[in-house]
């Protein structure tokens, strides 16, 4: 069953300067579904519109044509309550935790945040424990500032608060590139087994062709706010059909661990 | 080309690098690998005197045989910018925003050789061809925010090279550029090492990038060089335990028929994060997340030198020779 359903759906923000055709646009004619319960990837360059577009699926952005559906409904017809629903199910996961986090709130209080405003409700401690030892951190971080903890903590943060108003959605927008390698592993081991123990839709947007394949059963390949590719992803990762694909894929395994055949030069 | 020895970094009293030993052959490319707060960029920089007046810096790094740490502020500026070139990560904000690419390619032309005039624009285009620009009779009028990401760095390039020194020193070069223009820019680096026979210390968080471009490579950690040798050495046959969990945690790529198996899989993690300056353990670096860790790693490993000298400094090492 589709939750997301996207029908040539256009962006763009304020102010652009529209012209012929689809010129000025940041997202152009883009048609997808996103399946309950699946992992989808979104990939391209910086510039092509990927977080753009994950901000217009959870209703942060709003698209000036076309559809995005979500669970069936229009997401410019949710109002009130509605709304509140809406944002409350689809909840993103920023890339950098340091500056997507108020550093003059404690964790506990940043924490709390989601849930008093789309819920109406205050968590004890007990709560928000129970809710930190699920991305494995612990009380001691509750009366603690962001700039007390490590980047990959505060990414745990970022996760246990997206996660404590029980979304259906989780989007991620490229969560561990701003933290080193031995830390990224421990992140994207727990985005696997929480998706698969709450059972949520993943959306993630990343620029690591090797952390797609390993965590997104589908992936949308985007250039110049089109779609230039998509499907399963290891169907579009062996048998890139088009060019653009193909010479990301070659990027991608040239700086891998794997000794390449190709000279340099 | 440069020979480091017994480099150490002393800042607040606290020794945040020892490097005991650590060469660059003339011609070969070098590359600083290790996360955040491992202590690589600021080994670079201390090879390059680029170091605030408050760290200690003392033991030998001899470039063509002078001693760079012994040289005062006018020798090395002699030597700086023009037989050592620099790059760094940002190139938009390595760039003067405010002057045009002529101008930022010729003041480095200027400063470091004995061109004038005219030759000094004839030499501006040279540069700006060698490193691959389209139509440089142009562009050398034009702004760094006209241009992408990409062709700042290959500016950046053409400065750093413009008189032609005979080490470059890339620091994290390509982190801020898309995969598609990373490619480009290291091969672009490769073939004006190759052509130049110029030697490039490049540090990267990256082993991927590393060992498409260099030679050799030394895993820096805590400030200390964990494993060094060959690319191949390092990579395929790790010894020191801190590069086998580093490689193991690389989400990698899966080759075409392995899709399957590769899918859901979780990584091999290291447990906890980097620590902060001055809050490494003693002895070895790397032994409070360490899943071999011993007794004995409590004091500093004495290094063992094998085959093509893969060198490493653990005292449970993994793998064999």
């Amino acid at each position: 069953m589709a939750i997301v359903d996207i029908d040539d759906m256009y962006f763009h923000y304020p102010r652009a300067a529209l012209g012929e055709g689809d010129e000025g646009w940041t997202l152009r004619g883009i048609s997808f579904e996103v399946t309950a319960g699946s992992t989808l990837g979104i990939v391209g360059e910086s510039g092509s519109g990927k977080s753009t577009l994950i901000r217009v699926m959870c209703g942060l952005l709003r698209h000036q044509r076309g559809t995005v559906r979500f669970e069936g409904q229009e997401i410019g017809e949710f109002r009130g309550k509605g709304a509140n629903e809406l944002r409350r199910k689809n909840q993103i996961v920023f890339q950098n935790p340091r500056r997507s986090l108020d550093p003059r709130m404690t964790i506990r209080r940043s924490l709390t945040e989601p849930m008093r405003a789309l819920q109406g409700r205050k968590p004890d401690d007990d709560e928000l424990i129970v809710s930190l030892e699920k991305v494995g951190l612990g009380r001691e971080v509750l009366p603690r500032f962001p700039h007390q903890l490590s980047g990959g903590q505060l990414q745990r943060v970022g996760i246990a608060r997206s996660l404590s108003v029980d979304p259906t959605i989780l989007y991620a927008d490229e969560p561990v590139s701003a933290l080193d390698v031995s830390v990224q592993a421990q992140v994207l081991n727990l985005l696997m087994d929480l998706r698969d123990e709450l059972n949520l839709t993943l959306v993630m947007v990343s620029h690591d062709l090797g952390v797609v394949s390993r965590m997104c059963e589908e992936i949308i390949v985007m250039r110049d706010g089109r779609i230039v590719e998509a499907g399963r992803t290891d169907a579009v990762l062996t048998r890139p059909e088009s060019e653009y694909t193909a010479a990301l894929l070659a990027a991608a395994r040239l700086a891998s661990l794997e000794r390449e055949v190709e000279a340099p030069g | 080309m440069l020979e480091i020895r017994d480099l150490r970094v002393h800042i607040d009293g606290h020794e945040i690098i020892h490097i005991d030993e650590l060469d660059l052959p003339p011609g070969a490319r070098l590359g600083l690998v290790g996360e955040s707060g491992s202590g690589k960029t600021m080994t670079a920089k201390a090879i390059a005197g680029l170091l605030p007046a408050e760290a200690k810096v003392s033991g030998t790094v001899r470039f063509d045989g002078n001693d760079l740490l012994a040289l005062n502020d006018a020798q090395f500026a002699r030597i700086r910018g023009k037989r050592i070139g620099f790059v760094f990560q940002d190139p938009a904000r390595s760039l003067n925003p405010m002057m045009r690419i002529g101008r930022q390619v010729s003041e480095a032309i200027r400063l470091h050789t004995d061109l004038k005039g005219r030759a000094i624009t004839d030499k501006v285009v040279e540069l700006l061809t060698q490193v691959q620009l389209p139509d440089p009779a142009s562009l050398v009028r034009r702004y760094p925010h006209q241009l992408s990401g990409g062709q700042q760095q290959r500016v950046m390039i053409a400065a750093a090279i413009a008189a032609d020194p005979e080490l470059l020193i890339a620091d994290e070069p390509t982190t801020a550029l898309d995969v598609t223009v990373q490619a480009e820019i290291l091969r672009l680096l490769i073939s004006l090492s190759e052509e130049r026979q110029m030697s490039v210390l490049f540090v990267s968080h990256d082993l991927g990038v590393i060992r498409y471009v260099c030679d050799r490579v030394a895993v820096i950690y805590g400030g200390h060089v964990a494993e060094t040798g060959s690319v191949d050495d390092v990579i395929d046959r790790p010894r020191h335990r801190y590069t086998s969990a580093l490689l193991a945690a690389n989400p990698g790529m899966p080759k075409d028929d392995d899709f399957a198996a590769f899918m859901g899989q979780r990584l091999h993690t290291i447990p906890g994060s980097v620590p902060a300056v001055g809050r490494f353990p003693s002895g070895c670096r790397f032994r409070n997340r360490c899943g071999h860790a011993s007794a004995a790693c409590a004091s500093i490993p004495s290094p063992v030198t094998g085959a093509d000298g893969h060198r490493y400094s653990c005292w449970n090492p993994g793998g064999e020779d």
